[in-house]
């Protein structure tokens, strides 16, 4: 899943090298925590949330294939 | 039909012929779908004519009540043998081609970062319509695929969309491609533009407004694009989404 956030992200952001991705485990729930450059944060979110939905949409099917349940956040780089 | 929800309703002079039409235009057996009988129609006149005719609701006994998406059943013909399908390489030039190439590869690395096991079969397709521009067409051929497809298209659209981003910003511009899983959207249109045209003559018979099920807006584009030169009936979509449906009334 983790793998998965981290090549959409990558791909689709001007500084890969600022991409990462923090993983927290709580019994069969995943939370994922993206950051990316501040001037990427618009390309990983999309027009109304849609490239960030997406993402979501496609991390289910992953988490669906490990039995867990996933959720991705996205934020500001620190 | 393979999606859930879909609900078909059929005017003919007897209940049993109108379920009879009903199931061969689904192309499905009596068992796979339910029967509602909104009006058994009446007798009177020489061979039902000027009698009332009947009008049954045939809802498809579906996958909802198994599972969550609509089943991928194994396509029988091989998507290639399309005959809007293009070979594979013959006559590309070699731009197509590494657009070709590196859009497989983009969908076969989300694939596999989502953990599914199937290859992608790409092809260039030529466009029915207006847009002379050849259409990408990635198909993922494997076993056991719906959760690819996932409720009203959801999860392939949302495979499409990403593909689509990740393939734009690698070449620096956008391309017409379509992610597909074992020819789904291309049976899948072939039936909407059937239920486009059997809604259409069912709101001239019965002069009523027509409510299509929800449906995401490369569908419902599809229901316009069909019904747009219709003599009889206007097409317009109302409803917000994730629910917005099409509506087909007389002009």
């Amino acid at each position: 899943m983790k793998e998965l956030v981290e090549y959409i992200a990558c791909s689709l952001v001007d500084s890969p090298a600022e991409v990462h991705v923090k993983e927290r485990r709580s019994g069969n729930r995943v939370y994922l925590e993206l950051h990316v450059a501040k001037n990427d944060m618009g390309r990983v979110i999309g027009k109304g949330g849609r490239v960030a939905n997406s993402a979501r949409v496609l991390l289910r099917v992953a988490a669906a294939r490990e039995g867990k349940q996933v959720n991705l956040e996205i934020s500001e780089p620190r | 039909m393979t999606q859930e929800d879909t609900t078909l309703e059929i005017i003919a002079p007897t209940v049993d012929e109108a379920i009879s039409m009903g199931c061969d235009q689904l192309g499905l057996p009596r068992e796979a779908v339910k029967v509602e009988i909104l009006d058994a129609g009446g007798k009177g006149g020489i061979f039902g004519l000027r009698s009332r005719q009947a009008r049954v609701r045939l809802r498809i006994i579906s996958e909802e009540e198994e599972q969550d998406e609509p089943a991928v059943e194994t396509a029988p013909a091989v998507v290639k043998s399309e005959p809007e399908a293009a070979k594979a390489d013959a006559g590309l030039d070699d731009e197509k081609r590494m657009v070709l190439q590196i859009a497989t590869t983009v969908l076969e690395g989300l694939l596999e970062k989502m953990k599914v096991r199937a290859s992608v079969e790409s092809s260039y397709i030529e466009n029915g319509e207006e847009n002379e521009e050849p259409v990408l067409l990635l198909d993922i051929i494997g076993d056991d695929l719906s959760i690819l497809i996932g409720r009203r298209s959801e999860t392939l659209n949302a495979l499409q969309y990403i593909t689509n981003l990740i393939v734009g910003k690698e070449l620096g511009h956008w391309i017409p491609l379509i992610v597909d899983v074992q020819g789904y959207r291309i049976r899948r249109e072939r039936q909407l533009r059937q239920l486009a045209r059997r809604m259409a003559d069912q709101a001239v018979q019965t002069g009523r407004r027509q409510l299509l099920e929800p449906m995401p807006a490369n569908e419902r584009r599809l229901i316009h694009l069909e019904l747009r030169s219709h003599p009889d009936v206007v097409t317009r979509s109302v409803g917000e989404e994730p629910y917005r449906k099409v509506t087909i009334s007389l002009k």
